[in-house]
């Protein structure tokens, strides 16, 4: 079963009698199946907030039609197994982290037996313990960041959607969220996330996609969309003569602390039997590996694609 | 039933933790201790004074307790807080039904506590408490219920300081029923009749005040929540939410 899938969702702004001519989502249909860490991307203003808040239930599509577990995002029993980090959370300031967490997890329907030791685990997981009693009114914005996967978790949620997790937070925190979503990851749980922060997404990400004013530029496994670039070419310490050989033709080269070698060549067709021919002539003394774009320069690429189409 | 008074439970916390309601509670009871002194002033009607100024006292302390969540429902739309609420199984009519409890809650204490603090010095002044008095502080009591369904109904389409003020002009011409009852449409349920929990003069004066009318007049008030609350729900059910 897809845990998230969309048919032609759209979303046009405004009031009921005047709606803005540009969607800010147009017809964007996904589907994300079980198991995955999704990556949603996107400049500012591309709808990723937008897609977020469909899937939420907490604006209404122009048209098209979102499911989560094959239900409608209104359905109050899927709700059950969602964690939602909002962008920018913004929590009742009058109220102390344990008195929020409490109503949250009371809303989880989170037996009243458990209730303590529950919050007590995601304090201790979001390493905000200290803080359990204090009012939320006075957290910095890491700190409600923190409470806010708190909250997000507190229901072991089959499906985590997270609006900009890692903003806001120093790199330590930013390293401890990361650790806390693949910690998720590894129990089982689905992670849906936008960000800006490419080489957190690659790092964590198993999909991906992208979107662009609206429109969705691709979607799918990392690893098949991002392209070969060219090849690693790792050669053994001593081996002087096929570097001398391979030397002109790489663009890159780096000298290792053991001597050897690692050469980076272009994707070329012809080079690229010759690599592969020395490698099987000289089985010990080259390693190739095929190079890849990083999601960085895929990105870009992708949006200065749409940026001339659009 | 949790998940409203959850929300309930949010709202009672907030408005217990408003230093300004103790003063607020504090000053009434002042205001009307101090009528003992104007026997005077107000030609030995002091007594019939003090249950008057308390009755007017309690009523405005329950506007204000019911006014206070046409500020914080438009907040929590406006900042998010909602969202991460509603992002849980909670459906929005459930959310404004939480609010409803928790303000007609506090409203029920606040004016409960006043009326407790009346008895308390009316009994010290004078060495009697009439069942009148208390039936007519009752009925105020009871009053909060339909004033917080037109402070949720306003909230949840209007900003906040709109919303305050539309509510409190509701709440007058709604005690002004008697003035405005020419006008059918406001007659006619938009606005409810708030003069049936004000039985001042009967109150004062030491008339009979049955219990039937005060049962009555609470099923009316629950009555009328129900339908402003269906009229916010419908509304609120189609919002954007921040």
């Amino acid at each position: 079963m897809n845990v998230i899938e969309t048919k032609e969702l759209t979303k046009f702004y405004g009031s009921l009698f005047w709606k803005k001519k540009e969607p800010a989502l147009d017809k964007l249909t996904i589907e994300i199946p079980e198991g995955s860490v999704f990556g949603f991307l996107g400049p500012n203003g591309a709808g990723k907030t937008t897609t977020i808040r469909l899937l939420m239930d907490l604006i209404k599509p122009s048209s098209g039609e979102a499911l989560l577990f094959g239900q409608p995002p209104d359905n109050l029993e899927m709700k059950r197994v969602l964690g939602f980090l909002p962008d920018n959370p913004v929590f009742s300031t009058y109220l102390t982290a344990y008195e929020f967490l409490d109503i949250c997890a009371k809303l989880l329907r989170i037996p009243s037996t458990e209730r303590k030791k529950r919050i007590e685990e995601v304090v201790d997981t979001v390493k905000m313990s200290k803080h359990l009693f204090s009012k939320l009114g006075g957290f910095s914005r890491g700190m409600t960041q923190r409470i806010g996967i708190a909250q997000a978790i507190l229901n072991k949620p089959k499906l985590l959607i997270l609006d900009e997790p890692l903003v806001g937070l120093d790199p330590h925190g930013r390293q401890e969220l990361k650790d806390i979503i693949l910690a998720q990851k590894n129990r089982g749980t689905n992670v849906f996330f936008s960000s800006h922060i490419l080489s957190d997404v690659e790092k964590m990400c198993d999909r991906i996609s992208i979107l662009y004013q609206g429109n969705l530029l691709c979607y799918g496994k990392l690893e098949d969309l991002l392209s070969e670039t060219g090849s690693r070419v790792h050669v053994k310490h001593g081996e002087d003569e096929i570097i001398k050989d391979l030397l002109p033709e790489a663009t890159g080269t780096i000298r290792l602390s053991d001597g050897s070698w690692e050469l980076v060549f272009q994707n070329k067709p012809e080079l690229s039997k010759r690599l592969k021919s020395m490698a099987e002539q000289n089985p010990k003394a080259l390693t190739i590996t095929p190079s890849r774009e990083n999601l960085e320069d895929f990105f870009f690429r992708k949006i200065e694609n749409a940026q001339q189409i659009i | 039933m949790n998940e409203i008074m959850a929300i309930a439970g949010g709202t009672w916390r907030r408005i217990l933790r408003m230093r300004v309601v103790y003063f607020l509670i504090i000053c009434v009871l002042i205001l009307i201790g101090s009528a003992y002194n104007y026997d005077i002033l107000s030609l030995g009607m002091h007594k019939q004074l003090m249950m008057d100024i308390s009755l007017v006292l309690n009523t405005i302390a329950a506007i204000l307790v019911t006014v206070s969540i046409t500020f914080e429902i438009p907040k929590e739309l406006k900042e998010g807080v909602a969202s991460t609420l509603l992002s849980k199984p909670l459906g929005r009519t459930q959310y404004l039904i939480g609010k409803l409890v928790g303000i007609a809650i506090t409203g029920f204490v606040i004016t409960g506590l006043i009326t407790a603090g009346f008895i308390f010095v009316f009994n010290s002044a004078f060495g009697e408490v009439s069942g009148s008095m208390i039936k007519g502080h009752i009925l105020i009591m009871e009053s909060v219920i339909p004033m917080s369904a037109i402070a949720v109904l306003f909230s949840v389409f209007i900003p906040e300081f709109l919303a305050a003020t539309a509510t409190v002009i509701a709440i007058w011409f709604a005690h002004s029923t008697v003035a405005i009852s020419k006008v059918k449409f406001l007659y006619g349920g938009v606005i409810p009749d708030l003069n049936l929990f004000n039985l001042r003069s009967e109150a004062v004066y030491g008339a009979h005040i049955g219990w039937g009318y005060i049962i009555m007049v609470m099923i009316w008030g629950i009555v009328f929540s129900v339908f402003a609350t269906a009229v916010a729900s419908l509304i609120f059910s189609q919002k954007d939410l921040k």
